[in-house]
Formats: structure tokens, C-alpha cells, sequence
């Protein structure tokens, strides 16, 4: 080799993923959820599809942070209350238009975030973790305790939906209805999805990798791990502000007491049995975890300790999840498919 | 990243200036000194060797050149920038690259993963386009894909590019290190040990590869254990022993030195 | 001015217990480099089956201590030989950390299933009796606490600084290969450092037990704490850990007193803060060069 010209043309696939199988499941996922409210037809059942989706989100927003940048974040519960509180307080205290305080709690929860993992930044993961488990404890006990503020576990009643949307040439779409509030927030929780994973399969994802799988070495190339860690942080902390606000909105009475720190430990659940670093895991794991559930009232209080167990056993013997079980068990049906096709 | 055709005295002829110059580098860790007053100077286009028995600081040394540690004292200066109090990303887009003695790629990642990710300081994408990827999102990341190939290449592991990192022989990853510290496009590329665990025809690729990035314009300094690949391949050769400048000459004046021989090579000249 | 003197000597022993568990924490993180997000759990089981022995088959008090330093080392056993030995080849160190919390998890909400969420009325025997000195009073309890956790902690000490197998622990903590090399077995010691740890734990919370409320999450209501002890004193730093243990301890007396006990937590986590912030290797600075 005298130069540094290649000897052939290599195109090289870096990303698999054509465009055509990702349009299909797109428009798969738009269908579904149009038809939901259609088949689930009862309030109890649309409720629980609601909560489905902003579980995703918030889902999203810690597997962001964690699977892709590597960072434990065990505070979404605080930002996800935070979201709730400051959104409600500015609309309900300071009669700001639902969403201008949409935008100013996300904007609230990304500061918060940013602040947070200013601090652990440039120190070894434990410290972030252990930070941000502080932060989920002390945000629960301030929404408890400054009751001048929150009013404390009486908690602020009478909170309204988003106000009804009067598009041009369309009937005006009231919120009180669950089926347009579960569109809604589907709809948000998609939009979470698309624009994290464009950011996944941009440069922005190799270098969040990179720093996840050894910041000395992201950092021999230039990547300054400290600054993209705290926008990693930032990204996730906005999400579940989002996701707060919307959950304001559509519960009418908000109490501490919903972001206590179990809250997130469940996100954590859903992210690590999902799968960790693939986006859609902890969507699955998300829906899993909500759904589950319901499926198995008389386990009832011990639902932690499963999800205790699961998290262990998936990390011990399965850590990339569902994802991974299922890519397992697509490669076992190739090969039994083929075993039958060629003798 | 260029790809020169031009032979290797005219390039020296034309750019005979210093590219790097270490003044007075001190590093102690608690009570041990392990670097201590070292300075020397790095002409552009040469391959500059730093040599010593085990424990003498090379890789210290090679840390605080790529910023990893902070000097306690000492200056650092690269093309008239001074380095010294800038963190190790920063001193990337300066054009300085290394790989590391410990191979330390990303092991999960495939092999052409790995030689993108250095591509981070020079993408050239408009930030709407991170979130919809438009025309020029598309042109890097068609850019990206060329150039990884081509230094896939480069160390021969174009047949190898889908590999997980962790997968490939520790030949072919220290290669692979090398590509990915070269998709930084860097002016000064510092190696730590490359030789080490490497059989006989690996080492040959491996020299060749290095006049290869010479003649290209690159500078190396390449920290190493083995005299022989020394030998055959540096401009001028960097003695250090306990931390401590020894000598600094060309390749067979530190043969014949009585201090590197009484301290390296054991009292028996080659 | 008693009262000055009495919320110091709450200070000293509720600092004392919570440098039991805080030991724990960074005992296991000199040697591991992990933390284990169990440890808190440990405590509250050690409080739980201290009080069974106690209240349940009429055990004495001291001897149920005696259990729960038993339960704890063998929850320490269990936890290590599940979770982090498994794991050590891996090479990550978030896979660790996130299999704990779910034991963690798993363990506390098991507890709340089985114990339920009632507080237990944990009545030790010398809570009523007081020694009287000096204007002030110190109950039984109290002092029976801090004596046994300076003769703990001494030995502890003197086991890390003077035997053979507490210099291998810190060995092991500066630098693992090497200490491989001499003949030290990691793996064991690890195991070693993994059940003396956690028997420390449940000890501490055998003598909690009395002074906290006993529900299945007692261990939380103190971990966030131990885990600030652990950084304003220092991973893996023994003399920082007690500074910042007593320190803690006294920084809850005197806050309960004066501003209320919602206050706590938020004190102490500002603290934390403010350490990550300006001195994140901890009060006794001792600088981990990453070895690359």
C-alpha cells in the first residue's frame, strides 16, 4: 500500500434500518393509535391508555439519558412532578394560556436537569446517580411541604384539560373527551419518539455512545463528554416535563404524592426490562409495565417487588431486554425457517 | 486527510519547522515524581520515537501531552498554540491524536462505528438538520461512510468493518485504533506502544503504514518499547529514564550513547 | 444550654449509626468501586429481625443486635454472590448499580407485602433507664449505642490498618492487579468486604430500630444520607466517612430542634451539593488519578 487511495469502492452500511421498513411502521403505529379509542371504548380503559403514553415518554426520556449517554438518572420522578406543578401553578396562579405554561414547564424541568447534572458532571456515574436520587427525594418533600405553594397533599384540585382546539374547517376538539386527550397525548409521545430518534441516528447518538462505552476515549476524539452529558440530562428532563404537564391536565387533582421516588424506579423498570439504548424497548416496556398490571390485580402490592426482580434478573441474564429476547428469538425462527427450507 | 503522492525529501525540504515543543514538563503523583523537567521538540513531518525500560514515564508523558493529566509545571506548545491548561477534547481540534497502550476502543461497536465516532469534531451539519435530516445531513453522513472506508482501508480491515470492536484480533484492534485516532484528522498522531503483542508481518504493516502517514503529512511519535522497530523507522529518538530526559539524538547515536545503553540496553550494544 | 448539649449527644448517636452504614457503603466501594443500592434494605432487615428476636421469640436485646450483624453479613453473602460476582467480568459499572436497585426494590416492597406499612413499636429495654450527668441526661439506649459503635468501629480499624487481611483490603482498593499478584485472592476478599459490610449494616439497624420509625422503609429514610456521608466524606475514605457521619448526625439533632424535621433531608442534600460542587473527592481529599 504506497497511498492512502482505497483499492476498491467500499460502500460501507453503517446504519441498517432502510427507509421503507421505517415508513411502514410509522404509518403501522399512526393506525393503531387512531384506532384505539375505537376499540377501547369505556373511561377506565382510555385513562390507562393515557397513562400508557406518558409512561412512554417519560420511558423515552430516562432511556435517552441512560441507555444511549449512560447516566443513571433516578430523578425523572421530580421532573416529571415538576412539569406537573410549575405548569398548573403558572396556568392556574397566573392565568398564562395552557400552552405558553406547556412550554415554560419544559423549559423549567430542562433547567432543573441541567442544573443537576452540572453538578456530577465531570465525576464518575455513581455520584449522578446517587445526586439525583437526592434530587427525587427532596422535590417530593418541597411539593409536600411548601404547602403555601402546592397546598401540600391536599393537592390542587380543579384542574381544567387543555382547551378545546378550533381548527379551520374542523369540529372544534374538546379535551374533556378522553378520546381526543388520549390522541393528544399519543400523539406527543410520538412526537418524543421521532425526535429522539432522529437525534439517535445522527451524529448526536455516536457521540453519546461513545461517551457511554468509555468517556477517556470519546474524549482522545474530541468529544467534550461534560457538555454533552449535561445535554443528555437536559433532552430527558424536558420530556418528562412535557409529560408532566400533560399529566396535570388530564388527572384534575394533583398530588404529591404521584411523583413520589417509587415513580422512578418504575421508569427505570420499564427502560432496563424494555432494553437499554434501543428506544423502542423501553416504549415496549413502558406499555408492559402500565398494561401488565391490570392483567394481574391480585398480585396487587407485590407488583414492586416483580418489577424489583425483573430489573435484576434482566440485567443478570438478559440486559438488552425485550429487544434482545425478541431479536433472539427472531434468529431462532430464521434458522428452524431455513432448517425446514433447506433439507 | 490528504492523500500525497509526493515523495518524503521534498516535504521535509519544505517544512523543516518544529511542530511541538515540550518545555520543562513535571509531573508527580503523591510522593512520586513521574515525570520530571522534560523537554524536547517534535519537528513537523518527522517520526519521533520516545523510548525506556518499563515504568520511566512514556505513557505518563504521552497522557500529559494528550491533556488526560495536567502538568504540575511545564509548557506544552503545538504550532505556537499553547496547550497546557486545555482539557484533552479541546487539544484534538488543535490536531493532536493518540491512541492508547491499554487498547481502548468501543468494544460494542463494529469496527466502522468505531472510525466514525472520530469523525466528531468535523461534521458539518446545520443543527435543525440533527432533527430533520436534511440534504447536508445526508452529504456527511455519505462523507462519513467514505472516508471510514477508505481508513478501513488504510489498516486493512476493510473486510472487517461490520466486526464488533471487541471481536477483532488484538492486531487487527490496534489497527483499528489507529483509523479511528486518523478520522480525527489530526496533524500530530502519538501512538503508545503499537508493536506490543504484535507478530512479525503485523509489525511490518505496521511500519509501512507509518512511512505511509508521513509521506501524507502527518507527524508521529510513537512511544515504544521495541528498539528494533525504532530503529528501522524514527527521525530522532527521545531516551527517558526514571521520568527524566537521557538523551535525544538520531537512532544511532543513542545506540552508541553510554548512558541509554548502561540504562536500556543492558551493557550490550547492538 | 442542656438542650444545646442534649441534641449533641442525639447528634453523636444518631452520627454513630449512620457511620455504621455509611462504613458499609464505602468499605464495599474501596474495594469494588460499586455501590450497592441494597445497603439500606440490609439495614431495615437488620432492624426487623432484631425486633422478632426481640419481641417476637423474647430474645434480650444484645443478642438480637448479635442477629441482626449475622442477618446482614449473610444478606451481604447473598447480594454479592448473586449480583456482583456475576457481573464482574461484564465490565460495566452501570449494569451493577441497576441490578442493585432492583434488589433493592424487590427487597422493600417484599418487606412492605409481608411486614406491612404500620410502624412496629420497637421497645428495647434500656430506652426507659437514663444516666444522669452534668444537667443532662443520656437513656441507656443511647449510650449503649454510642459505645457500641466506637468499639465497632475501632475494631474496624484497627482490623484495616493492623492485620494482614485489612491490609489486603486496602491493597486490593489501590490497586487491584497488583494486589492479585501478590497472592491476594480479590474475588474472596471482595466477598469478605461484601459481609462485613453488610453485617454492619444490619447492626446499625438493629440499634436504629428503637430510635426510628420502624416500617419497611426505614433503611430509605436514612440512605440518602449515608449516601451523603459517603461523598462529603469521601469514597472509599474511612477517616472522612466517620467525619462526615457525625457530622450529618449532628446536622439532624440540631435541624429537628430548631427548623422542624421536613427540613433534613433538604439541608443535608444542599450539603451534598455543595461538596460535588467545590470538593467532590471529599472533606480528607484523596486524589484517584484515573489509570489509563
Amino acid at each position: 500500500m504506497s497511498s492512502l487511495k482505497p483499492t476498491r469502492p467500499t460502500p460501507a452500511r453503517i446504519k441498517s434500518g432502510s427507509t421503507w421498513w421505517r415508513r411502514t411502521a410509522l404509518l403501522c403505529v399512526a393506525g393503531t393509535i387512531a384506532v384505539l379509542p375505537l376499540v377501547f371504548t369505556d373511561a377506565y380503559w382510555r385513562t390507562n391508555l393515557i397513562i400508557c403514553a406518558l409512561n412512554v415518554m417519560l420511558a423515552l426520556g430516562l432511556d435517552f439519558v441512560l441507555g444511549y449517554a449512560g447516566q443513571l438518572n433516578l430523578g425523572q420522578s421530580a421532573f416529571y412532578g415538576l412539569g406537573a406543578y410549575v405548569s398548573t401553578l403558572l396556568i392556574m396562579k397566573l392565568g398564562i394560556p395552557f400552552w405558553i405554561a406547556f412550554a415554560g414547564a419544559i423549559v423549567f424541568s430542562c433547567l432543573a436537569g441541567i442544573v443537576l447534572s452540572l453538578f456530577a458532571m465531570r465525576l464518575r456515574g455513581h455520584y449522578l446517580a446517587i445526586a439525583s436520587l437526592g434530587f427525587a427525594v427532596i422535590t417530593y418533600q418541597i411539593l409536600l411541604n411548601w404547602i403555601s405553594l402546592t397546598q401540600g397533599p391536599l393537592g390542587i384540585y380543579a384542574i381544567a384539560p387543555p382547551p378545546a382546539l378550533a381548527l379551520p374547517g374542523l369540529p372544534t376538539i374538546d379535551f374533556h373527551n378522553l378520546a381526543n386527550l388520549l390522541y393528544l397525548v399519543a400523539g406527543f409521545a410520538s412526537l418524543s419518539y421521532l425526535l429522539l430518534d432522529q437525534l439517535i441516528r445522527s451524529p448526536i447518538g455516536e457521540t453519546l455512545t461513545a461517551i457511554r462505552e468509555d468517556e477517556v476515549s470519546a474524549a482522545s476524539l474530541g468529544i467534550n463528554c461534560g457538555a454533552w452529558k449535561v445535554f443528555a440530562f437536559g433532552i430527558s428532563s424536558a420530556v418528562a416535563g412535557a409529560a408532566g404537564c400533560f399529566y396535570a391536565s388530564f388527572v384534575g387533582t394533583l398530588v404529591p404524592d404521584a411523583f413520589f421516588v417509587t415513580e422512578s424506579f418504575t421508569i427505570l423498570a420499564m427502560v432496563v426490562v424494555g432494553g437499554m439504548g434501543t428506544l423502542i424497548g423501553p416504549v415496549c416496556g413502558a406499555i408492559l409495565l402500565t398494561v401488565l398490571p391490570e392483567f394481574l390485580r391480585s398480585i396487587g402490592d407485590l407488583r414492586l417487588v416483580v418489577y424489583g426482580v425483573a430489573v435484576t434478573l434482566v440485567v443478570l441474564f438478559m440486559p438488552g431486554g425485550i429487544v434482545q429476547a425478541a431479536q433472539l428469538a427472531s434468529a431462532r425462527l430464521q434458522r428452524v425457517a431455513l432448517r425446514g427450507i433447506v433439507p | 486527510m490528504t492523500a500525497a503522492d509526493s515523495p518524503a525529501p521534498e516535504f521535509a525540504a519544505r517544512n523543516a519547522g518544529i511542530l511541538l515543543r515540550v518545555q520543562g514538563l513535571h509531573k508527580r503523583f503523591g510522593g512520586v515524581h513521574a515525570v520530571r523537567d522534560i523537554s524536547f521538540a517534535i519537528a513537523e513531518h518527522a517520526i519521533f520515537a520516545v523510548i525506556g525500560p518499563n515504568g520511566a514515564g512514556k505513557s505518563t508523558l504521552l497522557n500529559l501531552l494528550s491533556g488526560i493529566y495536567r502538568p504540575d509545571a511545564g509548557s506544552i506548545v503545538l504550532d505556537g498554540v499553547d496547550l497546557t491548561g486545555l482539557s484533552a477534547h479541546r487539544r484534538v481540534h488543535h490536531g493532536i491524536a493518540r491512541t492508547f497502550q491499554k487498547i481502548r476502543l468501543f468494544r460494542r461497536l463494529s469496527a466502522i462505528e468505531n472510525v466514525v465516532a472520530g469523525f466528531h469534531i468535523h461534521h458539518d451539519i446545520p443543527l435543525w438538520q440533527y432533527v430533520v435530516h436534511g440534504p447536508a445531513f445526508r452529504r456527511n453522513g455519505g462523507r462519513c461512510r467514505d472516508e471510514a472506508a477508505r481508513l478501513l482501508d488504510f489498516v486493512g480491515l476493510d473486510r472487517r468493518a461490520h466486526i464488533p470492536a471487541g471481536s477483532l484480533s488484538y492486531g487487527e484492534q490496534r489497527m483499528l485504533e489507529i483509523a479511528r485516532a486518523l478520522a480525527t484528522a489530526p496533524r500530530l498522531l502519538m501512538i503508545d506502544e503499537p508493536a506490543a503483542g504484535l507478530n512479525a508481518a503485523e509489525v511490518e504493516m505496521l511500519l509501512d503504514r507509518i512511512q505511509t502517514l508521513r509521506r501524507s503529512g502527518i507527524t508521529l511519535c510513537i512511544v515504544e518499547h521495541n528498539m528494533d522497530l525504532v530503529m528501522k523507522i524514527a527521525d530522532r529518538v527521545l531516551v527517558i529514564d526514571y521520568g527524566q530526559y537521557l538523551f535525544e539524538g538520531a537512532p544511532a547515536e543513542v545506540q552508541a550513547h553510554a548512558g541509554v545503553i548502561d540504562a536500556y540496553l543492558g551493557g550490550q550494544p547492538q | 444550654m442542656a438542650v444545646v448539649l442534649q441534641q449533641a449527644i442525639n447528634g453523636v448517636v444518631l452520627g454513630s449509626l449512620y457511620v455504621l452504614v455509611a462504613l458499609g457503603l464505602t468499605l464495599v466501594y474501596g474495594v469494588l468501586v460499586q455501590i450497592n443500592f441494597a445497603h439500606a434494605d440490609i439495614v431495615t432487615l437488620g432492624a426487623f429481625s432484631a425486633y422478632f428476636f426481640v419481641h417476637g421469640l423474647g430474645g434480650g436485646y444484645i443478642p438480637g443486635i448479635a442477629v441482626a450483624f449475622v442477618v446482614g453479613g449473610i444478606l451481604g453473602w447473598a447480594v454479592n454472590a448473586a449480583v456482583f460476582a456475576p457481573l464482574r467480568e461484564r465490565g460495566s459499572e452501570l449494569l451493577p448499580l441497576i441490578a442493585t436497585i432492583g434488589v433493592s426494590i424487590a427487597m422493600e416492597n417484599a418487606m412492605l407485602a409481608w411486614f406491612g406499612p404500620i410502624p412496629y413499636a420497637f421497645d428495647s429495654p434500656y430506652s426507659s433507664e437514663v444516666i444522669r450527668f452534668g444537667g443532662t441526661f443520656i437513656t441507656v439506649q443511647n449510650a449503649l449505642i454510642i459505645s457500641v459503635s466506637v468499639l465497632t468501629i475501632g475494631l474496624l480499624y484497627a482490623f484495616m490498618k493492623f492485620t494482614f487481611l485489612g491490609k489486603a483490603l486496602r491493597a486490593i482498593s489501590q490497586d487491584r492487579e497488583t494486589a492479585g499478584l501478590m497472592g491476594i485472592n480479590p474475588n474472596q476478599l471482595v466477598m469478605l468486604t461484601f459481609v462485613i459490610a453488610s453485617a454492619l449494616a444490619g447492626m446499625a439497624g438493629a440499634m436504629l430500630g428503637p430510635v426510628l420509625v420502624l416500617t419497611p422503609f426505614a433503611g430509605t429514610s436514612v440512605i440518602v444520607k449515608a449516601f451523603a456521608i459517603v461523598i462529603i466524606g469521601g469514597f472509599g475514605n474511612f477517616d472522612g466517612t466517620i467525619l462526615a457521619g457525625l457530622l450529618v448526625g449532628l446536622i439532624e439533632s440540631y435541624t429537628t430542634q430548631y427548623l422542624g424535621p421536613g427540613m433534613i433531608d433538604i439541608i443535608v442534600f444542599a450539603l451534598l451539593l455543595v461538596m460535588l460542587a467545590i470538593r467532590p473527592t471529599g472533606l480528607i481529599a484523596e486524589k484517584r488519578e484515573e489509570n489509563v
